[in-house]
């Protein structure tokens, strides 16, 4: 991979916090759905920071508040703010780029203007000077193994190299904030593994505070710096905890007493949380 | 062929049976006529013969040191182009701003719309009321024809690009703009290619009524001269013309229309 030296944390680093969010929505009998309640989170380093919680509970749409594309039609949040680097932010923000499960991959494009896509935006045009971008797209090519298809178009990959696709576009914006969505959550076991692998190889290239959705346990404890457990119907703050393992973290530590522990914390505040409610999956 | 195979839509056959299928039923039709007219059942000034078609399309197509036919098809065609171009430029604008702003859409679909349905030929003698019986008039009514088509389909073109595209673009900083242009426009060529496509053979089929009044030259005027005299061998051979010309743009169109777009049918 060559790829240059990592970043220095201090041109990095982002405060990212949120304040009471509630998200409510109008529910079919009258009245209203709480989805949301009353989370408060910050994040003030680079570090790989796991969402967890059962699907529909509500950690996507918290996502995508952390600077990503609000949905239309509905105010989000209902209440609470959400602060960038101390300035309350109300959509979609510069520094922040997502990651979706659904790879949203232009089928008109190739590899290389799917990841270059950005650079004709006024925005990074403006950032950016061709020279440098057109490296920084090589560059990321070849870190996360796409070189060779450089030309093709997104229908001739797979799943999992689109996917790759997906990263390089959102990496090589350097973003200081970067939203995975359940980004590997439609791969199968082994593409998922290897893509697990790809960004703990990535992260460590070019760190940046990264907000990653899932609803499997053992993917949030194989990528987690910290690990948030969201409860759902609403989701609150059930648990947050920091995993200080080094990664690649082994299948051996999987299978050890203290991985096993942090999955049965997890499953165990789940269940008290939200009895009966939604469904975690755990892989190992 | 096995039986499962014919009440099948998913089976269809090679290409080579496939055309093999259309020819005879082309040779079917033909014999049919053939015989029909051999057979002196049905009068020649109902029903020309096809070899007096045949005869009168040579005809049409070189006698006394000129070339009837060729004229006529130059006329047609280039009426035909430059209505077609103003289509494009004009149509193509207009139904992407009414898909991409739905405001624009509600305000201005109630004037679009409608006229899909309208009597399109019952404006001609409008058109030569406001626009007198010269070329204006006859590019406006071939204008006026095929445009009411492309604009709704141009809107539904971009109406129909996955949101998650306009969000990813949006995601990635581009202004709401730059969604539509970099993102929206690009994606929905394809189908923006299908609409101008059936603006062309909407096209072909009103020439003969845009030719109708005081045409000088063209395909509509070389059948309405030949049907004055009665000439019905002449009207079939010019109408098969149309026909031809018509098939033959389509056939050149889809074929640009792949080369341009070839991500559209590897998605």
């Amino acid at each position: 991979m060559n790829a240059p030296a990592p970043a220095s944390p201090a041109t990095n680093s982002v405060s990212v916090v949120l304040q009471d969010i509630v998200q409510e929505y109008p529910a079919p009998a009258g009245g209203v759905t709480r989805v949301i309640d009353r989370v408060s989170l910050s994040f003030d380093q680079p570090g790989i920071n796991m969402l967890l919680g059962p699907s529909g509970c509500g950690k996507s749409t918290l996502l995508h508040m952390l600077g990503g594309v609000r949905p239309m039609g509905s105010a989000t949040p209902s209440s609470g703010r959400v602060l960038i680097d101390g300035v309350e932010c109300h959509g979609a923000h510069d520094d922040s780029v997502m990651v979706f499960q659904r790879y949203a991959n232009r089928p008109d494009l190739s590899v290389f203007e799917n990841v270059a896509f950005p650079f004709r935006l006024q925005l990074w045009r403006k950032r950016v000077p061709e020279g440098e971008w057109r490296k920084r797209v090589a560059d990321m090519l070849a870190a996360v193994g796409l070189s060779d298809k450089a030309a093709l178009r997104p229908a001739q990959l797979s799943g999992g190299q689109n996917q790759r696709v997906a990263l390089a576009r959102a990496l090589v914006l350097r973003p200081r904030i970067l939203l995975m969505d359940e980004p590997f959550g439609a791969l199968d076991a082994q593409t998922r593994e290897e893509m697990q692998l790809l960004l703990i190889e990535l992260y460590r290239t070019w760190p940046c505070l990264v907000v990653f959705v899932t609803h499997d346990v053992t993917e949030a404890l194989t990528l987690g710096d910290r690990v948030i457990v969201l409860s759902t119907q609403p989701a609150r703050v059930a648990d947050d905890f920091a995993i200080s393992e080094a990664r690649p973290r082994s299948a051996a530590w999987q299978r050890s007493p203290q991985a096993q522990a942090f999955a049965e914390r997890v499953l165990s505040q789940l269940h008290q949380a939200s009895p009966g409610k939604g469904q975690v999956r755990v892989t190992v | 062929m096995p039986r499962d195979e014919f009440w099948n839509p998913y089976a269809a056959p090679e290409a080579p049976r496939r055309r093999l299928l259309g020819l005879a039923a082309v040779l079917g039709l033909l014999v049919l006529w053939s015989a029909v007219a051999a057979s002196g059942l049905v009068s020649p000034s109902k029903l020309p013969a096809p070899w007096d078609v045949v005869a009168a399309f040579g005809y049409l197509a070189w006698h006394d040191g000129q070339s009837m036919l060729l004229t006529a098809t130059l006329w047609s065609v280039g009426r035909l182009l430059v209505a077609g171009v103003l289509v494009i430029m004009i149509g193509i604008p207009i139904g992407i701003v009414m898909g991409a702003a739905p405001q624009v859409n509600a305000a201005l679909s109630p004037l679009v719309d409608p006229f899909r349905s309208a009597p399109v030929v019952a404006l001609l003698p409008i058109l030569v009321m406001w626009m007198g019986i010269g070329e204006a008039m006859k590019i406006a009514f071939l204008f006026i024809g095929a445009v009411v088509y492309l604009i709704p389909m141009v809107r539904d073109a971009i109406q129909a690009v996955p949101q998650s595209y306009w969000i990813g673009a949006r995601d990635l900083g581009a202004t709401p703009w730059e969604c539509i242009q970099r993102a929206v426009i690009p994606l929905a060529m394809p189908r923006i290619a299908d609409a101008v496509i059936v603006a062309f053979s909407v096209m072909w089929t009103y020439i003969t009524v845009a030719e109708y009044v005081n045409a000088r030259e063209g395909l509509g005027q070389l059948i309405q001269n030949a049907r004055r005299f009665s000439a019905w061998d002449q009207v079939f051979a010019g109408i098969i013309v149309i026909i031809a010309l018509a098939l033959a743009t389509y056939q050149f169109m889809v074929w640009l229309k792949r080369r341009l777009y070839p991500w559209e049918t590897q998605q």
